[in-house]
């Protein structure tokens, strides 16, 4: 595998591996915390327990003393024997007078002490006190808290030099390896997205060795591109070799007519009757045209030649080429495009201008003379919406998808022109370019329109589609012109 | 002109081959693509018509062939396939025109006389003349004898490309190629539409027809 190939940072946080390595480690710095948390509390509970019966084991040596004087004795003699670092004895008398070896006093029933001396400090841990209170006086019994204490700084520095150190080194290797199969996932993803773009010639191919999910799952993909790409190639050849045959006695018996046509006389009925005979040949062959055109749009053409195509100049250009032929068949064209000057899409220019032409040519075809038919583009959201809208008889509702289907034709256009397939050829390149086509009611009529997704303006430079195929047999071609102005 | 047709099917051939000559061109031909390479590359041709799909060498590897070989004679491809891959194809391989079958003899006419270079034509030829018809390029003004006509600017389009192009016959699909930079043949007579319209400015009031149809193939302004 490629170092790096699709790699992205941006989009190696988004990849299932890594969010699993990092979930995993998650798991363990939790799991990790809440052992160390555990495990600290149960010590500190045993080292409280050993606190309160240290106090429990003082406060019953005191206890053995009847009377004041004699506990007085005691304290005393105990306070002088014990550092008030670790354990503090104080006995406040009812006076208020204390003795121990600290100054000690309640303060609302919470003890507070004071060392006695500079010789004799306090501990700066704290203290757990006990405080049993009878006619003899008050008895304060601390036990320093420095124990507890230090079993949390152990704990700290447990989890800052080993568990740390662990969950970082984890995550690291696991980021490491997910990483790795996340770029596999990635190129797995690249080589899909390039299919889907039709390039059939795609493969993953990993290294034969590996024996793992993902190489299982590139190995079916290359062999199912490869299948495609093999099905595509037989059935251009198909195309290809059907399209020979048929069009070779095609061809012979348009030159035969058009032979017999020169030998007749003009105006003769013979001469009516070639004329007839090579218009059903021209017609037998637009359809065998347009089916095998929708089979090539179907099997996979190229998407690596789509170009940015400015719509609005393709629309203009159809408006400009159909607008005398829709006058003289009694209609009337009007033509709304946006006021800014380009709409850019991404596609074919010449397929793109086959919608435009089809579109127009059902309008006229399936509406009567006096119709107004409407060419528009305009912008909606991020999408530039193509639509030719007539108010003739239209199609009923249940019949719009249909007349999308090859060769199927409304009962009531039976009887006019057209081969039923201008529309299936609208769809199908519908499909090559990602739009949607939508068919609804004009009320009255058809409106058909064709939403494609706007791409930014090619960069100044660049060749996009508007310029043509630049080897156009034509070296003369002026540039279309807006059909609106006038010529000086 | 001296032409070179390569192309197997025999009745195809014949006829394109008795309506060439009728015109009163030299026509060699061949149906065999490795054949074909070595007769192209010894001789001087004005245009080759060659078939896309032959025994031997096919039509788009002998173009090649020949491009790499630094014979630039132009090329006609004719083919039974008329995808806008196989036009495209055909056009990247080295042709410089392409005729998807069946075609009319008199579309092949005017497209192979559309190849042939010319003499050097003046490309700062600013104004366009036939018979009493004076074209402006530059002031994009037209007049028949002392009269000016007013022309739209396709119509204008349109009347230069035949203009450019006198006496020879230019197509329905040549003109829709070469005013609008479309490559594909619409049912309805739109390119009709259009020089019906451009006739009626620049033949009708003047009584004197200078656009001219040719049956079965197309318009032209004779030279």
């Amino acid at each position: 595998m490629a170092d790096g190939e699709g790699a992205r940072p941006h989009g190696l946080l988004r990849s299932t591996p890594v969010r699993q390595a990092i979930g995993v480690v998650t798991l363990m710095a939790v799991v990790g915390a809440a052992t160390t948390t555990v495990a600290f509390l149960r010590v500190r509970e045993g080292l409280e327990e050993t606190i309160r019966t240290s106090l429990d084991q003082t406060a019953a040596g005191l206890s053995t003393a009847r009377t004041a004087a004699d506990l007085r004795n005691l304290v005393v003699a105990e306070a002088g024997a014990t550092d008030p670092e670790l354990r503090i004895i104080v006995l406040v008398l009812a006076d208020g007078r204390s003795v121990g070896n600290a100054e000690a006093r309640l303060d609302g029933g919470m003890p507070s002490v004071a060392p006695l001396s500079a010789e004799r400090p306090l501990s700066d841990h704290g203290y757990e006190f006990r405080v049993i209170a009878d006619d003899r006086g008050t008895l304060i019994l601390g036990e320093t808290r420095e124990g507890i204490d230090d079993i949390s700084a152990v704990f700290i520095a447990q989890a800052a030099f080993s568990l740390v150190p662990t969950l970082l080194f984890s995550l690291l290797a696991a980021l490491a390896i997910a990483a790795r199969s996340a770029r596999r996932v990635v190129q797995i993803e690249d080589v899909l997205g390039r299919l889907a773009a039709g390039d059939l010639s795609a493969r993953v191919a990993e290294d034969p060795g590996r024996r793992d999910d993902l190489s299982r799952i590139a190995g079916r993909l290359d062999r199912m591109a490869a299948a495609q790409e093999a099905s595509v190639a037989a059935l251009r050849q198909i195309s290809a070799d059907i399209a020979h045959d048929l069009k070779t006695p095609v061809q012979r018996l348009a030159l035969l007519l058009a032979d017999l046509r020169d030998q007749t006389d003009e105006g003769s009925p013979g001469a009516a009757l070639a004329d007839r005979a090579m218009a059903e040949a021209d017609r037998a062959v637009a359809v065998f045209q347009s089916l095998l055109q929708i089979a090539q749009i179907e099997g996979g053409t190229p998407k690596s030649r789509f170009r940015a195509v400015d719509l609005s100049a393709v629309v203009a250009t159809f408006a400009d080429v159909y607008g005398p032929a829709v006058e003289d068949g009694g209609h009337t064209l009007t033509v709304e495009v946006p006021p800014q000057d380009a709409v850019w899409v991404q596609g074919d220019r010449d397929l793109l201008g086959q919608v435009v032409a089809n579109l127009l040519e059902n309008a006229l075809r399936h509406t009567p003379g006096g119709s107004a038919i409407r060419l528009s583009l305009r912008h909606d959201g991020a999408s530039a919406v193509l639509s030719v809208a007539d108010d003739g008889p239209g199609i009923p509702a249940a019949e719009r998808p249909l007349v999308l289907r090859r060769l199927y034709r409304c009962e009531a256009s039976r009887t006019t022109e057209g081969n039923g397939l201008g529309l299936a050829l609208v769809a199908a390149i519908a499909d090559l370019h990602e739009a949607r086509l939508d068919l609804s009611d004009n009320a009255p009529g058809l409106v058909v329109s064709l939403a494609l997704p706007l791409v930014a303006p090619p960069a100044a430079g660049a060749d996009p589609a508007t310029a043509a195929w630049t080897d156009a047999p034509c070296p003369l071609a002026p540039a279309p012109r807006p059909p609106s102005v006038r010529a000086d | 002109m001296k032409l070179f047709l390569v192309e197997d099917d025999t009745a195809v051939a014949d006829y394109i081959l008795a309506g060439l000559r009728q015109e009163g061109h030299v026509v060699d031909h061949m149906a065999d693509g490795r054949d074909a390479m070595a007769q192209a590359v010894a001789n001087a041709y004005d245009v080759m018509i060659v078939d896309r799909m032959l025994p031997g060498l096919d039509g788009l590897s002998l173009v090649r062939a020949l491009r790499a070989a630094k014979v630039m004679t132009p090329v006609l491809f004719l083919t039974a396939l008329g995808g806008v891959d196989d036009r495209i194809e055909g056009l990247q391989a080295g042709g410089d025109d392409y005729l998807v079958k069946p075609f009319a003899f008199g579309e092949l006419s005017a497209r192979v006389a559309a190849l042939a270079r010319r003499p050097a034509q003046q490309a700062t030829e600013t104004v366009l003349v036939a018979g009493d018809l004076r074209m402006d390029l530059i002031r994009r003004t037209v007049r028949r004898g002392d009269a000016e006509i007013d022309l739209l600017p396709r119509e204008f389009a349109l009347l230069e490309v035949l203009l450019r192009r006198k006496g020879r016959v230019q197509t329905r699909t040549m003109l829709l190629e070469s005013v609008w930079d479309i490559s594909f043949d619409p049912q309805t007579n739109v390119v009709e539409t259009h020089v019906s319209r451009l006739r009626a400015k620049v033949d009708r009031p003047f009584g004197r027809e200078l656009i001219r149809t040719v049956r079965g193939a197309g318009y032209k302004i004779d030279g």
